[in-house]
């Protein structure tokens, strides 16, 4: 069924449950990632199509046939570039959290509160 | 605790906007025409065995182009937060690390090189096999991570990273501004400016492989720096 | 025509270079970066030079050398150019703004800048989702290393935060784009809504748009999402937060503007709704706010609602074409322009509190600019944001959106709270010696350009939009524009010879082409603005400021009565406002004063705005001619009430008047007799218009209720005059009052009471005028406007002496003067209507008048003179010359009435032909039933009195002779000096008594009542923004929430 589905779904709330309640500025980019990894996950579930292949055309695809054989190449080109861009915003922010901790030795959000109002 | 539950009832309102969709999802039976299209095309037109790698370098090579783009702003990005003039003015504590043990410095020794073949493979085989640029650069830049954790001395070349780094960009803007140049207006990235080769060798789906390489070394070197940033000399 | 495409190589192309081009050296780097950004521009401007002028149709261009949906495809249209050539355009001002900033930090921030904008260009012009996701990170990402690059505390913190809040919008953005695609098969946004997949009924379908939409609001900045936002704003350098205010949001609005045919109806109106509340409330905190940029960040965000709101009506009303591209335009350049010229000025400020801003003084062309901008987001002519608002309010009034016309029109007079604040305190509030602004060309240079391209694109708007009336203000425009660029190089009498052949040329153009009573408000506006202008020759130095406000305020008021449609009006009550808010704000305390002038005058101009709309839809929707108020088919008492009560706001109708007495006391001593004298003027005419409609409808039952307002208004403006201890406030009260009368008289909608109205304007035209100028003078010269202080003037100064008695013999009504003319038509007028009451209320404070007049020439010429002012000298002769003129033209209508009243008389009689006036000569008589009832003999009366002064006068004179000189004696007592000087003056606080007995009248209710509106908003404000409580968790937990908010509102309206 669409288990994969409901497991890119928990991953997501469980990412912005770590989002909300974790202190930690780390833990909440972790959250986030895990957020992210549910999206890629429900990203390649909708691209599925029973029992076909992966679209590379290699001896187990007939190429005449390819059409019926493999599933949708599309959300699996979308995710791998989701996939690196996470990757880069996941680098700069931890990035960010490293100057943050050097600057004022915490790494704990309720202490970055300079700005209000 | 009003800050826990908060959290909570806004979870539970997100499962209610997810749910229906769990509920109401239906996997596809067929290709949709694009995707069709692509399967067909993608062998035939463009030469390459592996569909996936012909979306993504020629048929939405823009969002490629862009990706490479984010990848190498965020490697900018934090070259910028960790710039020398910035960490200098903290003066940091210089503070002396253990030499890693022989074996585990041997073993690194002997396994970096085989590791970056193996990167360089997936990226030449990218239209191949599962595989590609991205994925070779970053088997690349672990190299550097083992490295740089067995070896506390090594340091990166940067002005040869930092060269690699532009000129495979500029060279991936160009490739795909030579097919504006010999193809036509409409063909910006477009991979058959050279012959597709036979299919399913090596040197085939046109300028694929090259701008996998060009990717490859590009996000391999733009890791391996920003790796090396995020190192620092943080105590 | 280069291909669009080449846009992306080369930013993309020089962005990865420009890192080895490092050690060529700073100069081929930066030359590099700067011949990029050159050539985009360049690019977008030639398509954008083909699309208006050549009339290029839509274009689109193709990747990979397939077609979509294969493959990823630009379009270029008319609003793609617009929108890529604004922000090109502004990306490489922003450049010479930044470059020092980027060479500091090295040649990576020059990399960053360039795929930030290579990211805003291709969100604007890619029609493929996903690949708008892709240009979103871009921009995003960049965006977020530019902002921490300076590796301050606070844009680290604010830049993460942006982060977290970018990376959850993502996450959402993705799952709208996967289940669209699922949905529909395809990634390109055509073949998406050709697919219109809310129509296929799916849940699913209907919860992807809403992920997408919702992704996109956020990055929109929407209330109450964007805690982070104003973090953003307010910590990131300004030449950034300017271009992420202007560029950033133009491309995210235009990304927005592709996928919103995705929506239906309900879409539309919610994110309308979202759209509205976003500037409603980000206006309103934005009053609590003294931080600069967080100020700016408010009320970016607020504009940015306002576009949102404007795009979603636009959808919902027939999509964007036409009359929506114009309004969206002229919001949008405004704001884009306006905004990224404020936030880079407060990066040459470098003040953090608003009220340190008084810096700004030190560069006259900043400050220029500054007030220029804060007055284009603030929609006045002639910025193209004013021409859009008017056609956003009759737009929305055709389609009978009343509720959406109120909230922007609420929106933008909050807007209006901080900003004319913020400008009061840069004009105005104490600076210490020392303070200096940044110097350096670069940043000074890209805040004139940007200022220049506003004023270009604004003439623009003025010539070619053809509801201008340009004939009328093309020159007066250009007249005004020399005097602002010579402002500080001519001295002040060369400008005020100008000023006045100006003045005098356009009377001469102008004079014949007035009629009936235009003609009598022409006299007012162009004589009075001569005679007022002539004191200016006192003045040395340059004057700077001056000339331009007056001259704005008296082509403003001109306007009103060359405008032959509603906008010419609207446009001319505007101008009038904002150079009377500059010569208000001249005085030394002006202030707060001029802030709640300006905030009355655009909260009335706002009703005004609304009521012509109104007018325009209930008369048929046709046109917008100014006699359409005559054919109001339905609603008329609520057009009517609206136009009133915005014309009331300028003639100070108790309850509206609480500006007046500050405004007009704390002016300077030749602008008093302006903003007095002449400007209250503007509002009469605005009420005799609506009043010649009000015969045309039914609205009898307002006109009754003005009557007693007006009644009301005169009574307590000369009871709180007799109260007062300064001379000048005493007048303002006077003016108030005078201005009761008027009202009284107009609503009275009699022929006989309209002569009285028309009498009276022109009169207190000149006796104010007259009192405004001596006492004034008077003022300037003893330096002190407190009555306490002054007395026995009479012999230092005789030639102000008579002046004030002419002028108060005048006011009071006593014969011969003309005043009295003025009380016989009106209390004819309201005998013969039968107002009793009324009528015995004005007769009463007709009485208290007789106080507050003796009061004033008592208490300044007659009396013991003051030690310190034994040695005073009459005014100046520049003062005199006006006094002097108007003494002669009261003596001549004193006389002759008939100069004034004859030809309008009849021009009333045409409408109200009761209650006739007959004229014999200069006899004029009332007649009550065909009985004759009264008589006023103008001629005789002044030859009666004329022979008893002089007889008095010369027996006085012989007696005199015979008088004895007194000494003054001593009333310091046993070496006791009494410090304060009013226990000594004679006439300090004589009133007393009457203040006993009717003080209750003067209490300050009025006044209470809106200060406890202002704290009220004051405290509302503070309550929402403690949503804002500084914490980033908290910002994603508003997001989510904010999310779930939608979704149910928007399930409740059926969409899933």
């Amino acid at each position: 069924m669409n288990l994969i589905l409901i497991l890119g779904f928990m991953l997501l709330a469980i990412g912005f449950w770590g989002m909300l309640t974790q202190k930690n500025m780390i833990k909440i980019v972790i959250g986030l990632t895990i957020a992210e990894v549910g999206v890629q996950i429900i990203m390649i579930s909708i691209g599925y199509i029973k029992e076909r292949t992966a679209p590379i055309l290699d001896s187990a695809v007939p190429l005449a046939d390819a059409v019926n054989k493999v599933v949708d190449p599309i959300p699996q080109a979308l995710v791998l570039t989701a996939i690196v861009i996470g990757v880069a915003v996941n680098a700069l922010i931890l990035s960010f959290i490293i100057r943050l901790y050097k600057e004022k030795k915490s790494l704990s959000i309720d202490d970055y509160k300079e700005m209000k109002w | 605790m009003i800050k826990k539950i908060f959290s909570l009832i806004i979870i539970a309102g997100l499962l209610t906007v997810f749910i229906p969709i769990i509920l109401n999802f239906s996997f596809q039976t067929d290709l949709p025409d694009v995707a069709k299209s692509y399967v067909e095309k993608g062998s035939k037109d463009l030469g390459a065995m592996n569909i996936v790698t012909a979306i993504i370098v020629t048929f939405r090579g823009l969002d490629t182009l862009g990706e490479v783009a984010v990848l190498f702003i965020a490697a900018t990005g934090i070259a910028v937060l960790f710039r020398k003039n910035a960490i200098n003015d903290k003066r940091p504590k210089q503070i002396s690390k253990r030499d890693s043990s022989e074996i585990l410095l041997t073993g690194i020794r002997l396994l970096a090189p085989v590791i970056l073949i193996f990167g360089i493979y997936i990226f030449l085989n990218g239209h191949l096999s599962p595989g590609g640029g991205f994925q070779g650069g970053a088997v690349i830049a672990t190299v550097v991570l083992l490295l740089f954790l067995s070896d506390s001395s090594y340091k990166i070349n940067h002005k040869i990273f930092g060269f690699i780094e532009s000129f495979s960009g500029v060279s991936y803007v160009i490739i795909g501004f030579l097919g504006l140049v010999l193809m036509g207006a409409d063909n910006f990235l477009d991979n058959r400016i050279l012959p597709l080769g036979e299919f399913g060798t090596i040197l085939s789906a046109g300028a694929i492989p090259i701008i996998y390489t060009l990717v490859g070394l590009k996000v391999g070197t733009e890791l391996a720096s920003v790796l090396d940033n995020m190192k620092g000399d943080i105590e | 025509m280069v291909n669009i495409i080449y846009i992306i190589i080369l930013l993309l192309g020089i962005g990865f270079l420009l890192p080895i081009t490092e050690k060529l050296g700073k100069k081929v780097s930066n030359s590099m970066f700067f011949l990029t950004l050159t050539s985009v521009s360049v690019i977008s401007v030639q398509w954008l030079y083909a699309f208006i002028i050549n009339g290029q149709t839509s274009l689109q261009f193709f990747t990979a050398g397939v077609k979509p949906p294969l493959s990823i495809n630009l379009q270029l249209g008319l609003s793609e150019s617009v929108f890529i050539t604004s922000i090109n355009i502004l990306a490489l001002i922003g450049a010479v703004y930044l470059i020092k900033h980027f060479n500091n930090i090295g040649i990576r921030s020059h990399v960053l800048y360039l795929l930030m904008i290579l990211g805003l260009n291709g969100l604007v012009l890619t029609r493929d989702i996903f690949n708008i996701f892709v240009f979103l990170e871009i921009t995003g990402i960049s965006t977020y290393a530019l902002i921490g690059s300076d590796l301050r505390l606070k844009s680290l913190i604010a830049s993460f935060k942006y982060m977290l809040a970018g990376g959850v919008a993502s996450i959402f953005l993705l799952l709208g784009i996967i289940f669209l695609y699922h949905n529909t098969g395809t990634l390109n946004i055509d073949g998406m809504i050709a697919a219109s997949p809310l129509q296929s009924g799916l849940k699913i379908a209907g919860i992807a748009i809403f992920f997408l939409f919702f992704a996109l609001l956020i990055e929109m900045k929407q209330f109450p999402a964007n805690g982070w936002a104003l973090d953003v704003y307010e910590a990131s350098n300004p030449g950034i937060s300017g271009i992420i205010s202007a560029a950033g949001t133009a491309a995210i609005l235009f990304a927005l503007y592709k996928v919103m045919p995705l929506g239906n109806d309900l879409w539309f109106n919610t994110i309308a709704v979202i759209g509205i509340i976003t500037f409603i409330a980000s206006n309103i905190m934005g009053i609590k706010q003294k931080n600069a940029t967080r100020l700016l960040g408010y009320s970016s965000i607020g504009q940015l609602g306002l576009l949102l709101a404007a795009m979603g009506l636009g959808f919902l009303y027939g999509g964007i074409n036409g009359k929506f591209q114009f309004i969206i335009f002229a919001l949008f350049i405004s704001h884009f322009i306006a905004k990224a010229g404020l936030f880079w000025i407060a990066g040459i400020v470098k003040k953090k509190e608003i009220k340190s801003w008084g810096v700004l003084r030190k560069s006259p062309v900043l400050l220029f600019f500054t007030g220029s901008f804060m007055f284009a987001l603030l929609g006045f002519p002639p910025f193209p944001g004013f021409f859009g608002k008017w056609e956003l309010v009759l737009t929305l009034a055709n389609k009978h959106q009343f509720l959406w016309i109120t909230a922007i029109l609420l929106g933008s007079l909050i807007e209006a709270i901080y900003l004319i604040r913020w400008f009061g305190y840069i004009l105005k509030e104490k600076q210490e010696e020392n303070e200096t602004i940044e110097q350096g060309a670069t940043k000074y240079s890209s805040v004139f350009i940007l200022g220049t391209i506003l004023f270009t694109i604004s003439g623009l708007y003025m010539i070619y939009n053809p509801i201008t009336n340009l004939s009328f203000y093309f020159y007066p425009l250009l007249f005004i524009a020399f005097l602002f660029i010579t402002d500080n190089i001519l001295p002040a009498y060369i400008k005020n010879i100008l000023s006045i052949a100006g003045l005098s040329y356009y009377g001469y153009v102008y004079f014949n082409q007035f009629s009936e009573f235009r003609f009598i408000f022409a006299v007012i506006f162009l004589a009075g603005g001569i005679l007022t202008l002539i004191p200016g020759f006192v003045k040395k130095g340059k004057r700077v400021g001056f000339y331009p406000s007056a001259i704005i305020m008296y082509v403003g008021l001109l306007g009103l009565l060359v405008a032959k449609d509603m906008f010419s009006f609207f446009t001319a009550w505007e101008f009038m406002t904002i150079g009377s808010y500059f010569l208000i704000i001249r005085g030394k305390r002006s202030q707060p004063h001029a802030l709640s002038y300006m905030l009355f005058s655009l909260g009335g101009a706002y009703l005004i705005m609304f009521g012509f709309a109104l007018t325009h839809v209930f008369s048929g929707g046709n046109g917008i001619a100014l006699d359409l108020l005559n054919s109001i088919k339905s609603n008329s008492a609520l057009i009517f009430t609206m136009l009133a009560i915005g014309f009331l706001t300028k003639t100070a109708a108790a309850g509206l008047h609480i500006w007046l007495p500050g405004a007009h006391a704390e002016a300077e001593s030749d602008v008093s007799p302006m903003v007095s004298a002449v400007l209250l003027k503007a509002g009469v005419f605005g009420l005799i218009l609506i009043m010649i409609s009000s015969l045309r409808f039914d609205a009898k039952m307002i006109i009754y209720l003005l009557g007693w307002l007006g009644a009301i208004t005169a009574l307590l403006g000369n009871l709180m005059a007799s109260f007062q201890e300064d001379a000048k406030k005493l007048l303002a009260y006077s003016s108030i009052a005078q201005l009761g009368y008027i009202l009284f008289a107009l609503a009275i909608m009699s022929h006989i009471g309209w002569m009285a109205a028309i009498w009276y304007a022109m009169n207190h035209f000149l006796y104010k005028a007259l009192l405004f100028l001596a006492v004034g003078a008077v003022v300037v010269k003893l330096k002190t406007h407190n009555m306490y202080e002054m007395g026995g003037l009479i012999k230092q100064m005789p030639f102000s002496f008579v002046s004030v008695l002419i002028g108060i013999i005048a006011l009071s009504g006593v014969p011969p003067l003309s005043g009295f003319g003025g009380k016989w038509l009106l209390y004819n007028a309201f005998i013969l209507k039968g107002w009793y009451l009324q009528g015995a209320i004005i007769a009463f404070s007709g009485v208290v008048a007789f106080l507050y007049l003796f009061k004033l020439i008592n208490s300044i010429f007659l009396g013991p003179v003051k030690d310190n002012f034994r040695k005073v000298k009459e005014v100046s002769i520049w003062y005199l010359i006006p006094q002097y003129i108007i003494i002669i033209a009261i003596m001549v209508i004193s006389a002759k009435p008939k100069i004034v009243l004859g030809k309008i008389g009849d021009f009333i009689t045409s409408y109200m032909p009761d209650n006739l006036v007959v004229w014999k000569g200069d006899v004029a008589s009332s007649y009550m039933n065909g009985k004759l009832f009264g008589v006023w003999d103008a001629p005789n009366i002044m030859i009666i009195i004329g022979i008893i002064f002089v007889t008095l006068l010369s027996w006085l004179l012989i007696m005199s002779r015979k008088a004895q000189k007194v000494e003054m004696f001593n009333i310091v007592y046993s070496a006791e000096r009494p410090e304060s000087p009013q226990t000594t003056h004679f006439s300090h606080n004589i009133y007393s008594h009457y203040r006993k007995a009717l003080g209750f009248l003067a209490l300050p209710l009025i006044v209470n009542f809106w200060s406890f509106i202002v704290d009220s908003i004051h405290s509302i404000a503070d309550f929402v923004r403690r949503l804002y409580n500084g914490n980033g968790q908290a910002y994603i937990m508003h997001i989510l929430g904010f999310m779930v908010i939608i979704y149910f509102v928007l399930f409740n309206g059926g969409l899933f």
